[in-house]
């Protein structure tokens, strides 16, 4: 597998981009006040096809290389971060009050930037490594 | 003599005639199976192996696993090779090697053409030539044929140790290192797996065909499908349209005689049935169906795992502790004894519902059995655990480890012990049914007909223990088979139709006559089919060739009724829909319309797509067998017995809401996530190891060659998408379950509205 590993990642890392920027139009539709499209079947079946998409090429790229899991532990940072997203994520779209929507959405929106910047800067503390460790 | 007793005594002849046969068939398989000799030698007399060896080897293979791991005749798992075609292959190789390095100094691949040709034909005479001696029991074999033995020999020796030259190979196999520690009994299995190939390449005596009916296609020494194959692969089309067009014929005749005014009841006649403290205990059955289910799913889950990476989960070297052998063993098993538990249940909670009895110490029955279900499992688990980690002496392996017989894997003693626990089943089914099977009233066929399929399922089991540790191997899948095939493609299916009607005739929905009518057919069409049927199975398993014929010929029989199962469809959504209570079964009758759905494309079309003597000689062994096995087996009795789980749980929990978003996503999980796994992975995958294996030969399908290309990889993954929105259904099932107990949602709790919207 590892003669397509480019091409998983792309695929990994396009499904990311596509499932954070639906998340954010669905997000500022429900700010909005606007639910019902967020709501609606199309897009969140669109979302479940990019989210297991996204899924099947991150196992595929653990499985490829292993000792990323291993390596200084960013991989686990972010999967750590991952329910965290999921969890507010959830309450961004279905909450019950409008104040509790706005606080998850930019809650789950941190979440996923922090995912982002570990993954690009392979390190658990994403862009700051560099600030704290010099 | 009024229909109902003419479809009786139909019934009982046409089984009386069909199961005659079988066994008939049954004592010819038993005179025509490959002969077990007491020696083979070269012709100075020296030995190669003696049936000690033979028969320890089979022990030894079973022990790690047997079916779990690879296959023998086609029969068993599907990432490490069909163990007898390899061997067919290695020794031919090694052969025509050995006779080009004496004539040329060259590999035989190194040759031209010619020269291949001369040596292949050369090879076919001589690996053809059968030269058992019934006298003394002996099979000579030339010193070339030696040769080349002790060279494959040494291969698996090698591959079965821990010596890193095969490691790659153990990887791609999913073999755990060291699979077999001791080196004499690595030297057993060899002699074993040499058999099962010997009965492969080895014609019958003034024939020109093996003894495994020319299976597996091998070029190299003349192993094609025979003559009869494609007699009988046509004419087995040829009855499955006749007997589409007969039952068209019939059902035009019949459709709509027993229509007439039935009076719908104005409310759920099961609402008011007395939940019985046995009843109330039945709901312990259906949470271990849940609980069995979800393991079964995540031993599923490694299982496939290990296509990709043969000894490690992400990294984790799982093999140590659980190798595929023992994920796919338990995986299989599971997905039995699920399903059968969740049949135990319903029919220990019908059984009082129908007779309104509750007979003495019914409720201690009930938790009784359910207690030795539970040792069973975890008892026998362990054997298998103990055997495949190569901890359990030879001797015990038998009788507490694993028998390694595919969907049989369990210890004899679990198997008896299983036996007796279906016994008790029944006899606890049976007095609570009782009164009822004593009413002359017009539901005493169908309840008749329903205890009858449950006896049968109960004492089919017992098909199992008629083999024991030497039985050749011919007559171990004669017998596994009639368990298999009589549960999941006869008495089951006769369960399945009872059930669901007979629960309609309770519901008031259907006349208890017209139902008994149309299930007696039905029993009848299916076991027409069903019982000889049993055969194809068997094609190339060391029997005559008349398996093949009556095999090919009463087996597409089966697929008829589903060439119809629309209409059957069609109907249970329409009766769920027929009066407003019946909003409250919605969801186990849209489960039933799932059943008829994967009926038809789970057992009949990919059933029939590897049926055929002609395309089973490929297919078996290939993906092709998975796509069918996980269709219709989940398709068709998982979906069953998720609905009638769900049918009970509605009697015993009768006035709460269900949550209907979770059932409709549960229902469409389940059946997204077995399309997806079936179209994205198993079908690709199959169709190419079927071109692969005309072309080059059935050995090639299933090497580490042919399944390590990356494409293979690739399409394996693509099994995430399909598994993941199953597991989730899963998931989701068990919190919709939990959530009926935890917390629940009671009618009088809702507001008047939404009680009046829910009913």
């Amino acid at each position: 597998m590892i003669e397509f590993y480019a091409q998983i990642r792309l695929a990994h890392i396009a499904a990311v981009m596509t499932s954070g920027g639906l998340f954010v139009l669905r997000g500022l539709f429900v700010q909005a006040g606007r639910p019902a499209w967020a709501l609606a079947r199309a897009p969140r079946y669109f979302s479940y096809a990019v989210d297991t998409t996204l899924l099947t090429a991150a196992l595929m790229l653990v499985t490829i290389l292993p000792s990323g899991v291993f390596a200084n532990g960013w991989l686990f940072a972010k999967l750590a971060l991952l329910p965290v997203y999921i969890g507010f994520g959830w309450g961004a779209l279905r909450a019950g009050t409008p104040g509790r929507r706005r606080g998850c959405f930019v809650a789950a929106l941190v979440a996923y930037g922090s995912m982002f910047a570990i993954a690009r800067a392979h390190d658990p503390l994403g862009p700051l490594a560099s600030l704290i460790r010099g | 003599m009024d229909n109902t007793r003419k479809l009786w005594i139909g019934l009982a002849t046409l089984l009386g005639i069909a199961f005659s046969v079988l066994l008939f068939m049954g004592g010819e398989i038993y005179r025509k199976a490959p002969p077990m000799p007491e020696k083979v030698v070269t012709p100075t007399g020296a030995t190669i192996y003696s049936r000690a060896d033979i028969e320890r080897g089979r022990q030894v293979w079973q022990s790690i696993g047997g079916m779990e791991l690879g296959s023998i005749w086609g029969h068993g798992g599907y990432v490490a090779p069909d163990w007898s075609a390899d061997w067919v292959h290695r020794e031919a190789t090694a052969v025509l090697d050995l006779w080009a390095d004496r004539e040329a100094g060259v590999p035989y691949s190194e040759l031209n053409a010619d020269r291949r040709a001369g040596l292949q034909g050369q090879l076919r005479e001589d690996i053809r030539r059968n030269t058992y001696d019934p006298a003394t029991a002996t099979i000579t074999l030339d010193a070339d044929r030696a040769n080349a033995i002790a060279t494959v020999s040494a291969h698996y020796e090698n591959l079965f140790g821990d010596d890193p030259a095969t490691a790659e190979l153990r990887e791609a196999y999913a073999m755990r290192n060291g699979t077999i520690p001791d080196a004499a009994n690595r030297h057993a299995l060899t002699a074993f797996f040499w058999w099962t190939a010997w009965a492969a390449m080895t014609e019958r005596p003034d024939s020109d065909v093996t003894y495994t009916n020319n299976w597996p296609g091998e070029p190299l020494i003349g192993n094609a499908p025979t003559n009869t194959m494609y007699l009988w692969s046509a004419f087995s089309v040829l009855f499955l349209i006749a007997g589409i067009a007969v039952l068209g014929w019939h059902h035009a005749v019949t459709h709509g005689r027993d229509a007439g005014d039935h009076m719908l009841p104005a409310s759920d006649p099961l609402a008011l049935v007395r939940v019985t403290p046995s009843m109330r205990a039945t709901a312990w059955y259906f949470w271990i169906v849940l609980a069995l289910f979800i393991v079964q799913i995540l031993l599923g889950a490694m299982t496939a795992h290990y296509q990709v990476e043969g000894q490690q989960l992400y990294g984790f070297q799982l093999s140590d502790v659980l190798p595929y052998a023992l994920t796919r063993t338990w995986h299989t098993q599971l997905a039995v004894l699920w399903i059968a538990t969740a049949w135990l249940g319903t029919g220990l909670y019908i059984a009082p519902a129908i007779s309104g009895h509750e007979p003495r110490f019914q409720r201690a029955g009930v938790i009784f059995l359910l207690t030795c279900l539970v040792v069973i499992v975890v008892g026998a688990f362990a054997g298998q655990w103990l055997a495949v980690m190569q901890k359990l002496d030879l001797s015990l392996n038998f009788w507490f480890g694993h028998q390694g017989w595919e969907y049989a894997d369990i210890g004899r003693f679990w198997q008896w012990f299983l036996f007796v626990g279906l016994m008790l089943w029944l006899l606890l089914v049976g007095r609570a049914l009782w009164p009822a099977l004593r009413r002359r009233d017009e539901s005493r066929s169908i309840v008749g007909l329903l205890f009858v399929s449950v006896v049968c399922i109960g004492l089919f089991f017992g098909a199992g223990l008629m083999w024991n540790e030497h039985t050749s191997l011919s007559m171990v899948e004669y017998w596994r088979w009639w368990l298999v095939h009589l549960w999941v493609e006869g008495f089951f299916e006769v369960f399945a139709t009872a059930v669901i009607a007979f629960l309609f005739t309770r519901l008031g929905l259907l006349k208890p006559r017209a139902a008994t009518v149309a299930v007696l057919f039905a029993t009848i069409v299916f076991l027409a089919g069903g019982v000889l049927g049993t055969l194809h199975h068997l094609y190339f398993a060391g029997t005559p060739t008349a398996v093949l014929a009556l095999g090919a010929s009463f087996s597409a029989l089966e697929v008829v009724p589903l060439a119809y199962i629309g209409f059957e469809a069609y109907h249970t959504w329409k009766l769920g829909r027929a009066t407003p209570w019946m909003a409250r079964y919605k969801w186990p009758i849209y489960f039933f319309v799932a059943v008829a759905f994967w009926n038809l494309v789970g057992a009949g079309l990919f059933g029939f797509l590897i049926n055929p003597p002609l395309s089973l000689y490929w297919m078996q062994g290939l993906n092709l067998t998975p796509l069918h096995g996980h269709t219709a087996l989940f398709g068709v009795y998982g979906m069953l017995g998720i609905g009638l789980v769900l049918f009970c749980l509605r009697g015993l929990k009768p006035g709460l809401v269900w949550n209907e978003r979770l059932l409709k996503a549960i229902f469409w999980c389940f059946n997204i996530g077995l399309s997806l796994m079936s179209l994205l992975t198993l079908l690709p995958i199959g169709t190419m190891q079927l071109l692969a294996a005309i072309k080059h030969g059935y050995w090639y399908a299933r090497s580490a060659e042919f399944m390590q290309q990356p494409i293979v990889e690739l399409l394996v993954w693509l099994r995430v998408p399909g598994d993941t929105i199953f597991s989730i259904g899963a998931l989701m099932l068990a919190w919709f379950v939990l959530r009926l107990w935890v917390g629940p949602k009671r009618m009088a709790d809702m507001p008047p509205e939404a009680v009046t919207a829910e009913r």
